[in-house]
């Protein structure tokens, strides 16, 4: 099947925007995993860590950021 | 930017015999942070608990178990007490009274309480035992006979046979399960009890009395009924002593509690034989206060005595004497930075010697969320929900996301009107002038067929205000976004120049600071040139080719200042720069993101559902008034989605890029926090001469 016209490029678009969020969302999911039931463990023990456990909560939580400005940029600016 | 209050060092001496009173004066002037004594220095030991304090350990004991035995808790509603009122009635034995009061009550609630239990356990007996056509007293008084009783899974009847001279009662259904009472000579008891138990059998204790069980189970019910009516009686005066006495219980507790805290000061200074010497950190500011006070009150029996006013370097910390070395931090913030202390105290108590990032957060924290949510329609809730939050509550925890909500509705109301131009996911202006179409077409002006005045959109970028949906715009906002963190990080990293450079000296803030600062502007300069070389199709040469070179050099030279002081980790961090710039993105991603949502909401309910269709110009065709009540009820449904959304995303972000972007660049933490003697009183009240003698 040929892709060919404008609406089925800007379909291929959708879909790599789709992809860019999806995957690093799927990413920063696993990452924020590990680091978030290591950080309630954590905080379980001590209350006052909450500030540097959300910090690292937060780390992996970036790349869906990333991916969410790529799916912006592939539809509005490209 | 604010550093903590200076604080200066101060040494109290004075006679032993007047202690009481001198503990009194200590908490009256409310700032005395005690540094505590560590048993040997000086000669000196620590001292013993005032010889009040084990009465009054023993009272607020008495008051504890009262008030949970009362069911009075820390929410529980009562008045408050003079504290002359409260001390007298306590030094009067009051407690003591009240404690037999209650106690006399209490005793007949548990002694009935216990009956009731005893009652059910019989009760649950006779249930059983109903079931067989054998009168009570047949159960027991027996010398040669033994008598096993209890419920069984499976019938033992035939398996019973086997026993001779054996009477065997079963009383079985199937599926219930069944009561076995079985009479055999006492020799034969352990036998009958094998092959019962290989019948699941569980044994009950037969309830002594006599008659029929049945007669004996309705008297019980009866003497059960009595005993739940007196025992709800009771309850009721429990009830009646909990208001009669909740008032003075709570303030009791209170004040007793105070005073047990007062009578432990003395285990945190020297005491001698004769004399006591206590060392405290007093804000700088109030040193000369605090000595013509507590010399008032004192006279010549006190000596107050001014040790250091501690300065920012480090060195003066470095070369104090163990106990004395950490200077406690005291936030000295406006009153609406206050409310920010605690979003920095979540990752920790600031050094005495650095800036206290309280002031960034108040400004930068707002800003970001008001930006990211960027709405009208959704900023006036936050503002009403915030001022509310502020009005209401306490809690420093709620006190905080109040604030935010507060002030970032706010700006986000002033982003939404001026800066963008949209309410609830649609803008003002376009459409019904025909001058500018908005993705999917929905505006306000269009909706409504009003116009907006000239002025209105003469206010407005573009004269409709920024779309977030726009090819042309969301350029726009993400470069904007990312200038906003760069001067956000900027601030960051100059705050951790001066916070070294006032620590040590300018050499060491250059060596430690300097490197990253000039790296963040040649990364900056290096990146600009770069983009407009490669994306934007600039010729590189004149001013381009000067910045390209320019960002190199910087570059270049902040990594070897680096290097020098960090080593191979100044250029495994190179990167993370451009992440850290680029992480601001966030702040046009998710307020695009939630314009996104509102727009699509938008659409499927009033174009979608509603059918509404607005030619540019003409007036818009509303449907029946039956599909439009539900349809905007779902609506504002679905507008609550992003708008609780927005709290989630919009604050997390916001205060991520405090925390991770801007305060990793410059604050250690890990100060001690200020606690000076001071007491608050909730459920007492000092009469006005009281409260005219703290300071």
């Amino acid at each position: 099947m040929a892709f060919e016209g404008e609406a089925s490029e800007l379909g291929i678009a959708a879909i790599g925007a789709g992809l860019a969020v999806g995957l690093t969302g799927i990413g920063a999911g696993m990452g924020e995993k590990d680091v978030g039931a290591a950080a309630v463990g954590a905080m379980t023990e001590d209350r006052s860590i909450f500030g540097t456990a959300m910090i690292f909560m937060v780390i992996p939580e970036t790349i869906v950021i990333f991916g969410l400005v790529v799916a912006i940029i592939i539809l509005f600016v490209l | 930017m604010s550093l903590p209050e200076s604080m200066s060092r101060i040494v109290v001496v004075g006679t032993k015999s007047r202690m009481e009173e001198a503990i009194e004066a200590f908490y009256s002037v409310r700032v005395l942070h005690v540094i505590d004594h560590t048993s040997g220095a000086d000669g000196m030991s620590i001292g013993t608990p005032l010889p009040t304090n084990p009465k009054a350990s023993e009272r607020l004991l008495k008051v504890r178990a009262m008030e949970k035995e009362l069911g009075i808790g820390k929410d529980t509603e009562t008045a408050r007490v003079p504290v002359a009122e409260i001390k007298s009635q306590i030094s009067s034995g009051t407690i003591e009274s009240v404690e037999a009061e209650v106690l006399k009550v209490l005793d007949v609630k548990n002694d009935l309480n216990r009956r009731i239990t005893e009652i059910n356990i019989k009760k649950k007996s006779l249930e059983v035992l109903a079931a067989l056509p054998v009168d009570l007293e047949l159960y027991s008084g027996y010398k040669s006979l033994a008598v096993i009783a209890g419920s069984v899974e499976k019938d033992p009847s035939e398996a019973l046979k086997a026993i001779a001279d054996s009477e065997v009662f079963v009383s079985f259904k199937k599926k219930e399960g069944g009561v076995a009472a079985v009479f055999v000579r006492a020799e034969e008891r352990d036998k009958a009890a094998s092959i019962l138990s290989e019948h699941g059998f569980v044994e009950i204790a037969v309830p002594e009395g006599k008659g029929p069980v049945p007669e004996v189970l309705v008297l019980t019910n009866e003497s059960m009924a009595d005993l739940n009516a007196k025992l709800e009686s009771v309850s009721k005066e429990v009830e009646a002593l909990q208001m009669k006495h909740k008032t003075f219980l709570r303030a009791s507790d209170e004040e007793l509690s105070i005073e047990i805290e007062k009578g432990e000061v003395p285990l945190r200074v020297a005491v001698g034989d004769h004399s006591y010497v206590m060392d405290a950190w007093v804000p700088t500011k109030k040193v000369e206060i605090v000595k013509t006070e507590l010399e008032s009150r004192l006279g010549n029996d006190v000596h107050v005595e001014f040790e250091e006013t501690r300065g920012r370097n480090m060195h003066e910390e470095e070369e104090a004497e163990e106990r004395f070395k950490k200077a406690p931090t005291k936030h000295n913030n406006g009153i609406i930075a206050q409310e920010f202390e605690h979003a920095t105290s979540l990752v920790a108590v600031p050094k005495y010697q650095e800036i206290d990032p309280s002031v960034l957060i108040m400004l930068f924290l707002p800003l970001f969320f008001g930006f990211m949510i960027g709405d009208c329609g959704y900023a006036i809730p936050f503002i009403i929900l915030g001022a509310y939050g502020l009005k209401v509550t306490h809690h420093k925890d709620w006190r905080a996301i109040a604030t935010v909500l507060f002030f970032g509705g706010i700006w986000s109301f002033l982003f939404g009107f001026f800066f963008f131009g949209e309410a609830l996911g649609m803008h003002f202006v376009g459409q019904f002038t025909g001058q500018w179409k908005p993705p999917l077409y929905m505006t306000w002006e269009g909706l409504l067929g009003v116009q907006m005045p000239e002025w209105f959109t003469g206010l407005l970028p573009h004269g409709h205000g920024v779309s977030k949906l726009e090819g042309t715009d969301v350029r726009m906002l993400l470069k904007l976004a990312v200038y906003i963190g760069l001067i956000h990080l900027m601030i960051g990293y100059v705050c951790g120049y001066l916070n070294v450079k006032r620590q040590h000296n300018n050499k060491h803030a250059f060596f430690e600071k300097g490197g990253w600062i000039l790296s963040f502007t040649g990364m900056v300069v290096l990146c600009y040139a770069l983009t407009q070389w490669m994306i934007s199709g600039v010729p590189l040469d004149g001013l381009t080719l000067y910045l390209l070179v320019i960002g190199i050099v910087l570059l270049g030279i902040g990594t070897a200042v680096n290097f020098k002081t960090e080593g191979a980790k100044a250029i495994i961090e190179l990167p993370g720069l451009l992440g850290t710039i680029l992480s601001y993105a966030r702040l046009a991603a998710i307020g695009m993101s939630k314009a996104g949502m509102a727009m699509a909401f938008n659409y499927i309910v009033l174009i979608k559902l509603m059918g509404i269709t607005a030619e540019a110009g003409g007036a818009v065709e509303w449907p029946a008034i039956y599909m439009i009540i539900p349809c905007l009820l779902f609506l504002a449904f679905l507008h609550l989605v992003v708008w609780t959304l927005g709290i989630l995303s919009g604050g997390l972000h916001a205060l991520r890029l405090q925390f991770v972007e801007l305060m990793t660049k410059f604050f250690v933490g890990g100060g001690t926090r200020y606690e000076p003697l001071r007491i608050k009183r909730v459920k007492t009240i000092l009469t006005k001469t009281e409260v005219e003698k703290e300071v």
